[in-house]
């Protein structure tokens, strides 16, 4: 017994680094994850390629040609306007994956911090940020993003801002969760005891320490938040002609859908694909990272 | 715990399951099948009506069913649109053309019984003046002696106003001066009679929020009568009884289904939930697919209506007439009609329709995309360069949106000026086309009666519907001249001679005169196509045809 | 538990204040009014409209206003139907919106809490993959692609079921119940799973299929209440998610429900109707959270410990 104690203790020294080498271990054996991950890559290279890549104007009309399946010329097929459905599939990737990833951090940066401080401070400012926190989410927010989008227009910008605001509160639970969980732990207390300022601890030791459920939930926050963009696209809300997003060709595609179903199916595959690739990852990194969590 | 949840889960699942193979195996009859067999009609309607108060109303799904709840002193015929009698079973006109005597018919009654009488169009039209109530029709009535001065409170005894009850049947109108489309105004929804008693019983004539309207109040003298109103649900309108020409309606009733979605009513058209789609415009990219497969059902209509972009003349760049000519002559209104709005609409370089009656206006230019770049760079601008960013904003709705696309790259690609989309909800929309705030705006005017007046009087110097900020004195004294004016070829000149101002000023960009586009049951009998989206139901009835 | 519930009621109070409040500002901060048409209104008409409605009193004498009305009941008058008021126009629609939830939770729970606990009794065989993926998709295949595909498929290819209206053809429910429900039967089918895969590697799981019960006590009476904790947590945002998705389902079947008309108010201007929706949402939000804590507490007999401890 007092060997396995030995072991133990040996592991928690060592355990900042063997948790991850043992994670990417784990990781790598879930193929889907894998396969998750490798969707996800190229999808965000070919976004980031895309003013270079693409063959053709994502605006540039010619109308005599109208909506043609696909064909050589165009490999997902043309819309009603003659343009090209891969250029306009290709630059709906860079804003849907933008808005995904840019509201997705918003709601990091704000979650985070909000429950880290009130996870480890504790007390009665916990209290108050809870509660804060409580009551936001007795607000019916989709309702006031459409509000909110009908009352200022329509701007990327309120866009971000008013979907990164929904989200903070579920990331700042768990946060708190966390940081309360591990805030009672030997290595916590150790640095408390040799003077370590709040601050300090939070940033060196408990932030590091609730990293896992932080990318678990992260990865599986920007699907959602890619969906809810498609949501507003379609109630009309969401980003202005002749840009595109996926939700915004989806929505197009959805009205003519027995004329020329290409124009619905390829932003369909396009954006289930990266969804299925970003819930594999999420659920490969859960297992790798905390093969004892309940799913949340 | 276990034993109840379990049966409890099972109980579910067979309720469920229950429930999918009732849907599945009972097959009723359609709504268009059983309105067959029982003369009612099923009918998408577009928007829930804001309300069936016929002074109150603007909106075209409200109209389709007050022409049939009430009925004006004259109707037109459904199929040339000519004036017929309606309440008024005969007229006469005097010498000068300002007078005019109705005859009311004996036996026309209010849908309580209550007979109808001319003094009840007296009430009717003086509510309709009265400077309390939110009529944004009150206009139509100004040409009754009086009338504007009554409206606008300048004078408060509405015995001064030209229009008295001779007797109990006859009903004398004056006007400031002789109009003759006069008789084709009575059949708008303005001049139409409400019923006074009821009025008063809930709140008197200005209550905007009074209940007369709802069903079990509403009172009116049409050939149907309100049964009952579901709201965002159904309408359902029946058969009156005391109409005086209630022998010639052969429908039993009709149902009215507020469908605001192109594509949802054009899927309940096709599943027979209704016999007509009634929008103005349905789904573009399914004409095709209805003149292949089930042409019979699709009614391409040209209407007495113009599509077209307003500019803000008190901006720059547009206060230059060469820039806003250039932007004219750079757009292919061909290419729009055939292969975005695919409708049949027509294209055109002038703002007014020509009118079936007479009046066809002449072309002053064509689209060239050369001379459009020359007059920009004459106007300081060549090659597009330095040219000010700007925008086109539309309402909210996947055919305007379509149009200015194109119109955007068009603009682009032959004359290299980059411009914004907005949209705007229809609120804001209006709002910002009444304040001038915009740069270039989508609008549309669907003519209230047949009289190219209608739309050349839209671009007065102060009129409350001209948003282009155009002013020109010229162009009002043709408009005056016109208005005193009954002889139809002089009339027809001066018309010619403001068109060609237009072309020259071009405070508007024209594009196209709408079509509507509706799908009509091929079971429907009396419904006939014509430019004023005109259906009324009386003389509607289902029969399939004959094969 | 009754000094819980009393406490979270208390604490609803400020918040639907607060809704109301931001509701009101946001409204009068939108530009348009409810009145604004496209012939031009004459400028005393707008006048005497924007009197009766009490539209040019000072902004906090509205708001005072519609405070002491709204707690009497009175909603107010909606501007876009004049002769309803706002509570009319809701309790027309109410019914429908709530029916289409309750069905479309029905859907969810049903469908998804038996492909979980299915998937979870034989974990990575087929009989856990295939629920699994057909879940993943209804996760990844949002309603206004599925119901549009729903449309085409049973209703207009096999001619099975109604494709608009709500009550007024035998089986029109059946399609935006589906389509409303799928994804979150999706989600729960997940969820339950995880929970109980969870539950049953617990020891007393063992324990009791040591002592030699049937697998089918064993999972309904043992596993399926600690697995129900992630659900049942899980229930209250659902709630809100279900009202916002009625919107774009509403919109697709053509359904006379408060979905609909809250994006018709939205866009008309029309600032009672929206105030009133909104609160009412509020509300529902509200209650829904709190009932899911209540039957999370209950269902979780270690949290109510917690619970009292803390206190």
């Amino acid at each position: 017994m007092s060997e396995t104690v030995q072991m133990q203790g040996l592991a928690q020294v060592e355990k900042g680094r063997s948790l991850w080498q043992d994670a990417f271990a784990r990781l790598k054996k879930n193929k889907l994850a894998l396969t998750g991950l490798v969707v996800l890559i190229v999808m965000v290279v070919l976004a980031l390629l895309t003013p270079w890549i693409a063959p053709y104007s994502y605006e540039e009309q010619d109308l005599s040609l109208g909506a043609t399946p696909p064909s050589w010329e165009h490999w997902m097929g043309t819309d009603i306007f003659g343009r090209d459905q891969l250029t306009r599939v290709l630059y709906g990737s860079r804003i849907s994956l933008m808005v995904g990833f840019i509201a997705t951090s918003v709601a990091l940066c704000i979650g985070v911090a909000w429950g880290t401080i009130a996870g480890y401070v504790g007390g009665r400012l916990d209290a108050a940020m809870m509660r804060f926190v409580d009551v936001l989410y007795a607000l019916p927010f989709t309702i006031f993003i459409i509000l909110l989008t009908v009352v200022f227009g329509r701007s990327m910008l309120l866009l971000f801002l008013a979907i990164g605001a929904v989200e903070w509160l579920t990331m700042a639970r768990i946060v708190r969760g966390q940081v309360m969980a591990i805030k009672h732990q030997e290595f916590i207390e150790a640095a408390v005891a040799m003077g370590m300022s709040r601050g300090r601890i939070m940033l060196r030791h408990v932030a590091p320490n609730i990293l896992g459920p932080i990318i678990i939930y992260t990865t599986l926050t920007i699907p959602s938040v890619i969906l809810l963009e498609s949501f507003l696209s379609f109630l009309g809300l969401g980003i202005q002609p002749p840009a595109s997003s996926w939700g915004s060709l989806i929505s197009n595609g959805v009205e003519t859908m027995e004329e020329y179903p290409w124009l619905l199916i390829f932003p369909a595959v396009t954006l289930s694909l990266t969804l299925f690739a970003l819930n594999f990852l999420g659920d490969g990194l859960r297992d790798a990272l905390d093969p004892r969590a309940s799913l949340d | 715990m276990a034993a109840p949840s379990a049966k409890a889960g099972i109980v579910a699942c067979c309720a469920f399951v229950f429930m999918l193979l009732c849907g599945c195996t009972e097959k009723k009859l359609s709504n268009v099948e059983y309105g067959n067999q029982n003369q009612i009609l099923f009918y998408g309607n577009g928007d829930e009506p804001k309300s069936l108060d016929p002074h109150l109303t603007t909106g075209s799904p409200d109209n389709n069913i007050i022409i049939n709840l009430f009925e004006g002193l004259l109707s037109k015929d459904h199929a040339t649109l000519e004036p017929k009698p309606g309440v008024a079973k005969s007229w006469t006109i005097s010498e000068d053309g300002r007078v005019y005597r109705f005859r009311l018919r004996e036996e026309a009654r209010w849908s309580n019984g209550d007979p109808l009488t001319a003094e009840d169009f007296v009430y009717s039209w003086r509510r309709a003046l009265t400077p309390s109530v939110p009529n944004a029709y009150a206009y139509m009535m100004y040409y009754i002696e009086g009338a504007e001065d009554f409206h606008t409170g300048k004078i408060t005894d509405f015995a001064q106003v030209g229009v008295k009850a001779l007797s109990a049947h006859e009903l004398e109108v004056t006007l400031i001066h002789p109009a003759h489309f006069f008789l084709q105004l009575l059949d708008h929804h303005s001049y139409y009679p409400v019923h006074g008693p009821t009025l008063e019983k809930f709140g008197g004539i200005s209550d905007p929020a009074s209940k007369w309207t709802l069903p079990g109040n509403l009172v009116g003298n049409g050939p149907f009568v309100l049964k009952s109103w579901e709201i965002n649900k159904v309408i359902e309108l029946e058969k009156s009884e005391t109409y005086w020409d209630k022998d010639a309606v052969k429908l039993r009733g009709a149902h009215f289904f507020p469908i605001d979605d192109q594509q949802g009513e054009e899927r309940a058209f096709r599943t027979g939930q209704i016999h007509l789609t009634n929008t103005p415009q349905m789904d573009i990219e399914k004409i095709e697919t209805y003149r292949k497969k089930d042409p019979d059902v699709l009614r391409v209509v040209p209407t007495y209506a113009s599509y077209y972009y307003e500019f803000n003349v008190n901006r720059k760049p547009f206060d230059d007439a060469r820039v806003r000519k250039a932007f004219a002559l750079a757009v292919d209104r061909k290419l729009i009609v055939e292969k975005v709005t695919k409708g049949g609409e027509v294209s055109t370089v002038n703002f007014v329709p020509p009118d079936p009656a007479g009046y066809q206006p002449q072309v002053y230019w064509q689209e060239d995309v050369e001379e459009a770049r020359r007059l920009l760079a004459e106007a300081g601008y060549p090659d597009g360069k330095n040219f000010p960013a700007y925008s086109l904003m539309y309402n909210t709705h996947d055919n305007h949106q379509k149009v200015a696309l194109a119109v955007q790259q068009m603009l682009k690609k032959n004359l290299n000026i980059d411009i914004q989309l907005e949209n705007k909800e229809w609120k804001v929309y209006m709002m910002a086309r009444k304040n001038l705030e915009h740069d270039i705006v989508r609008a549309g005017w669907v003519a209230d009666y047949m009289d190219p007046s209608n739309f050349f009087d839209i671009l007065r110097s102060y009129s409350g519907n001209n948003n282009t900020g155009w002013k020109n004195a010229q162009y009002d004294q043709l408009m005056n001249q016109i208005a005193a004016t009954s002889d139809t070829a002089r009339r027809n000149e001066l018309f010619e001679e403001a068109n060609r101002l237009l072309a020259e000023e071009m405070p508007v960009l024209p594009l196209y005169y709408y079509s509507d586009l509706n799908l009509v049951h091929t079971s429907v009998q009396g419904w006939y196509d014509n430019a004023m989206h005109y259906h009324p139901l009386k003389h509607v009835y289902l029969q399939q045809p004959t094969p | 538990m009754l000094r819980i519930i009393l406490q979270r009621l208390l604490t609803a109070i400020p918040v639907l204040l607060l809704v109301v409040t931001v509701t009101f500002v946001l409204i009068r901060l939108a530009p348009g009014g409810p009145f604004d048409e496209e012939r031009a209104v004459p400028a005393q008409v707008l006048e005497n409209l924007n009197k009766r409605y009490h539209l040019d009193d000072p902004i906090h004498v509205q708001f005072g206003n519609y405070l002491f009305h709204l707690l009497q009941g009175d909603f107010g008058p909606s501007f876009k139907y004049p002769s309803r008021t706002v509570t009319e126009v809701i309790a027309a629609g109410l019914p429908v919106t709530l029916e289409l939830s309750v069905y479309a939770l029905l859907v969810a729970v049903l469908i998804g809490i038996t492909a979980g606990i299915v998937a979870s009794l034989k974990p990575n065989s087929l009989q856990d993959y295939v629920p699994m993926s057909l879940a993943m998709i209804g996760i990844c295949l949002p309603s206004f692609v599925l119901g549009p595909l729903l449309i085409l498929g049973i209703g207009i290819g096999l001619e099975w079921l109604p494709v608009s209206g709500w009550g007024v053809s035998p089986g029109d429910k059946i399609l935006p119940a589906l389509t409303l429900g799928a994804g979150y039967a999706a989600y729960l089918a997940r969820l339950s799973r995880g929970g109980m895969l969870e539950t049953l590697s617990q020891d007393y799981i063992r324990t009791a299929r040591a002592k030699g019960l049937s697998e089918w006590r064993v999972v309904w009476h043992h596993a399926l209440r600690g697995a129900m904790a992630p659900v049942v947590s899980f229930a209250g945002p659902a709630v809100a998610g279900l009202l916002s998705g009625s919107f774009v389902v509403e919109t697709i079947y053509q359904i006379p429900g408060l979905g609909r008309f809250y994006l018709q108010a939205a866009f008309n201007r029309d600032y009672t109707m929206i105030l009133g929706m909104t609160i009412l949402f509020a509300f529902f939000i509200i209650v829904c959270n709190l009932l899911a804590d209540i039957l999370a507490i209950w269902l979780n007999p270690k949290l109510r410990r917690n619970l009292e401890k803390s206190r």
